[in-house]
């Protein structure tokens, strides 16, 4: 080999590293640097990578690892505040609980769930052995076996393995909750999902409700009658939302709701007339909507807590060469801005092959925009992108017997079960119901949807033998659970010999 | 007239005042046995079947010549050649080197040259100021491989270059055979009373010389061989999986544990760092090629075998994701270049006795990939490290 080949493939790979320092100081692509795959949906915020690292250049492990934690819990505090988290990182910073700080340091998040770390990644994005119980549950005071002589003969790596305990939510699981549900049949008398049902049968005042006549907008919009046609039979008309509401541009960045609404005169909504509306007007109306939806997978990217793109004039001052820098080099050195969407492309569940992998996961992407059909939102969306074999077996199954015959109207309002059922199911606050758009607040673990979902229809024993059947699931609940989980009886046994009762 | 010392040190010098590689130990058996050749010439020793003996203690002017000789007429018991060349190796073969250049130097045919390389590595150099006196002691010995009846002198300088298996460089485009030399060897000094001492020394000289330089190329194909075999396993081998247990496990605390996996990040540094250092060194010339090509180039296969339970106490032979899969690639492709490199120059005589005489092509093609695999890795290097103290 010659000198010169020599100090040409040196001064290439010189290069190269230049370039990916200047990536991680001033600015540009830092994928390639990543130091192994992200977990579960964490690749979409994957090139913020501020969002997690929030410690600065060079900070110490501790303070690099606090700030770790802290992202974390930006993100996920809420969910697991409303999970009644039961090793929650309050109760684990009490000075009494030192001595299990030294066995596994629950106070943080990164002691079980290490991030890029494929190897070993578990279930549920643990990176610890899976018997981690065994760490405080198999000694002293917190031996498991000592109060439940049920658990004596079962192994560590059961407890979060065979449907029964989740480390952070164990809703499903109180005791006093499974003596209260205890001996209720598997599918109840009338099957109806409550909340679902009052949406359904929710009436709209007349005296607001618009109809064809009513739409205003620019002459050439108007003249679409198909799209006239879909506004005038969807929810929007029915609730008094005219075209200008989301077509007409807002008087400044903080307009409230009522300001687009009485934007309403044909002059105003001609003159700032919008053909293509952004997530923004949507959001204007249907704010717990889009909070949820940023908080679920498909609109993680729109969290709060998500780093913005870096400014690479602000990594160029900080080294002293914004001056000497040609904006070029500096345009280059730009974060490249991804999608701020996910798409249906980046997916790493499995997605049908005709799905549109660059569409981006915005309302539209479910809610057509002029009808706004939710039950196509509901079902039809989710199977035109989704193809795992949960997906796949929906059709037929049945739950979408039953939605078939809600909608047929063979059922009552509430008795269909549909994709957003199960994984989006309405919530009440101040007597208003909302669809929660956070499509994890009852997965991982599946046991968080059997006490906002399937105890509407089921009983608690047949709710947890079928969520802990993974090959009933894969089916999509056609057939029997061909698994039994004995949580019920044995806290029969026990509230039975000890002579407790109560609910949680 | 040049002494055997001064006349091999001359075959062995290049155009650039350095050295051609040979064997150390060997070297200094072959300037140990050229000073009992001078002495036998010069008609101060003799040897019997047991012994070599001083028949004539008047000193030759030479000092490192009339030094060794009192060292043996001092000797009141018994000893053979081998012996002697070993004793005389070990305890002389500096001195006697030193002093032979310092006595080339003063004659005005070599120069002497210091040099530094990163204040680490120095090294002195001897360009050559009169070629024609290096070009008349090559002519001499391409003569005598010509001549049916060659000057004796010229056979023992030729068994000289022989030991140090140097006689293919010197003569790049003729076909020297073993069976020309081997008969060079055995021709009968006619008209020398000390024929059977030079013969008996010259085959001395030539056995010591093959043994130190079969143990030496064993031991580079040894660590070679060990070296190719752990990288092998990197890439045969699946990943040892995570432990199913939870509680204290080394190689999880070694692998996963930020604290280790710093510390076993430092020391693989360090033996890459000191690896490259050396490499650098030997492939510039930059250590010296005759007294310290041995220890450098076996502390170069040492650390580079070294390199290997470090990678694995680093990244438990896990190839890694996107830069770091770079850096693991061509990591690995250096290692595995330089131990096959190391196996084809450690396992030159073996392939030779098994009728394989051509290696050079294939050394030069791995020593290639050696140094084009290694260009890449400091850049690598940086970009990981840097990556990992600021994230």
């Amino acid at each position: 080999m010659s000198s010169k080949t020599v100090y040409w493939w040196v001064g290439t790979t010189l290069l190269a590293a230049a370039y990916m320092a200047a990536s991680m100081v001033v600015g540009g692509d830092r994928r390639p640097l990543l130091i192994g795959r992200t977990t579960d949906a964490h690749h979409q915020i994957e090139m913020a990578c501020e969002t997690c690292h929030a410690a600065g250049p060079f900070a110490g492990a501790a303070a690099a690892e606090r700030a770790l934690n802290e992202t974390c819990r930006n993100c996920h505090e809420a969910e697991l505040n409303a999970a009644d988290d039961s090793h929650s990182r309050s109760m684990f910073r009490n000075p009494r609980m030192a001595a299990y700080w030294e066995k596994l340091d629950a106070r943080l998040c990164t002691s079980c769930h290490a991030e890029h770390r494929p190897e070993i990644t578990r279930t549920g994005a643990v990176t610890v052995a899976m018997d981690f119980c065994v760490a405080c549950h198999s000694e002293d005071e917190q031996d498991i076996r000592l109060d439940r002589p049920s658990h004596a003969g079962l192994g560590f790596e059961t407890c979060a393995t065979a449907g029964c305990h989740n480390y952070h939510d164990n809703r499903a699981l109180y005791e006093e909750f499974l003596v209260e549900h205890a001996g209720e049949p598997g599918h109840k008398p009338e099957p109806v999902h409550g909340l679902t049902a009052r949406l359904r049968l929710r009436e709209r005042p007349a005296e607001t409700a618009l109809g064809r006549d009513d739409a205003v907008a620019p002459a050439a919009a108007l003249a679409d009658t198909k799209v006239l046609a879909l506004w005038a039979g969807s929810g929007h008309a029915a609730a008094g939302v005219n075209c200008g509401a989301c077509h007409a541009e807002k008087p400044d960045a903080e307009s409230e709701p009522a300001d687009v609404a009485a934007r309403t005169g044909p002059a105003d909504v001609v003159a700032h007339w919008i053909e293509a509306p952004s997530t923004g007007a949507c959001k204007s109306c249907h704010e717990p909507q889009a909070r949820t939806f940023a908080r679920g997978r498909h609109g993680m990217r729109e969290h709060p807590g998500i780093a913005p793109p870096r400014n690479p004039v602000e990594g160029l001052e900080r080294i002293g060469l914004s001056r000497v820098t040609p904006a070029i080099v500096t345009d280059w050195l730009a974060d490249p801005f991804p999608p701020a969407r996910m798409t249906v492309g980046e997916a790493r569940l499995p997605m049908r092959a005709d799905a549109d992998a660059r569409r981006a996961l915005d309302c539209g992407a479910c809610h057509r925009p002029h009808d706004v059909d939710t039950a196509r939102a509901a079902v039809e969306a989710c199977v035109s992108c989704h193809d795992d074999s949960h997906t796949r077996a929906y059709a037929g199954s049945p739950h979408h017997r039953l939605l078939q015959a809600e909608l047929a109207g063979e059922a009552p309002p509430g008795a269909g079960v549909s994709c957003v059922t199960c994984h989006m199911p309405g919530t009440e606050s101040r007597d208003t119901i909302t669809t929660n758009h956070n499509q994890n607040d009852t997965l991982r673990p599946y046991e968080k949807m059997i006490r906002s979902v399937c105890l509407d229809c089921h009983g608690l024993e047949f709710s947890l033998d079928a969520l802990a059947d993974a090959g009933l699931v894969e089916r999509n609940f056609r057939g029997k659970p061909k698994v039994h989980i004995e949580s019920v009886e044995w806290a029969v046994q026990r509230s039975t010999a000890d002579g407790r009762s109560g609910t949680r | 007239m040049l002494t055997f010392t001064e006349e091999i040190l001359l075959l062995l010098g290049d155009d650039e005042g350095a050295f051609l590689p040979i064997r150390e130990h060997a070297f200094e058996c072959v300037l140990a046995g050229a000073v009992l050749l001078d002495l036998a010439f010069a008609y101060r020793i003799d040897t019997d079947l047991e012994s070599l003996v001083v028949i004539n203690a008047e000193p030759t002017g030479h000092p490192i010549l009339d030094t060794v000789l009192a060292r043996v007429a001092a000797r009141a018991d018994k000893t053979d050649t081998q012996t002697w060349i070993r004793m005389l190796s070990t305890e002389y073969a500096a001195a006697i080197r030193e002093q032979a250049l310092t006595s080339l130097v003063g004659r005005g045919i070599l120069e002497r040259r210091e040099e530094r390389f990163l204040r680490a590595f120095g090294s002195v150099r001897y360009p050559t100021l009169d070629h024609a006196v290096q070009r008349g002691v090559k002519a001499r010995i391409a003569r005598a491989l010509d001549d049916a009846i060659p000057d004796p002198r010229d056979i023992a300088l030729i068994s000289l270059a022989d030991a140090c298996q140097i006689l293919p460089e010197l003569f790049p485009d003729r076909e020297i055979g073993p069976a020309r030399v081997a008969q060079l060897r055995r021709m009968d000094l006619i008209g020398r009373e000390v024929a059977g001492t030079i013969a008996d020394i010259q085959r001395t000289i030539v056995r010591a010389a093959r043994v130190q330089a079969q143990r030496t190329q064993n031991r580079l194909l040894s660590f070679s061989i060990a070296a190719a075999a752990g990288i092998a396993a990197v890439l045969l081998v699946p990943s040892i999986p995570a432990p199913d247990r939870f509680g204290p496990s080394v190689l999880e605390h070694l692998w996963f544990d930020r604290f280790w996996q710093q510390w076993s990040g430092y020391l693989l540094l360090a033996f890459s760092v000191a690896v490259l250092l050396i490499g650098v060194a030997l492939r510039k010339r930059l250590v010296p090629r005759i007294a310290g090509l041995r220890r450098w180039r076996l502390a170069h296969v040492v650390i580079g075998f070294a390199c290997v339970p470090a990678l694995f106490a680093h990244t438990g032979f896990r190839l890694g994701a996107n830069i770091n899969a770079a850096l693991m690639g061509f990591y690995l492709a250096a290692l595995l270049s330089g131990a096959l490199a190391g196996i084809a120059i450690g396992a030159v005589h073996r392939l030779h006795q098994a009728g394989i005489g051509r290696t050079g092509n294939l050394r030069r093609t791995l020593l290639w990939l050696h140094v084009a695999a290694i260009c890449p890795l400091p850049a690598l290097l940086a970009v990981h490290i840097l990556a990992a103290y600021l994230y």
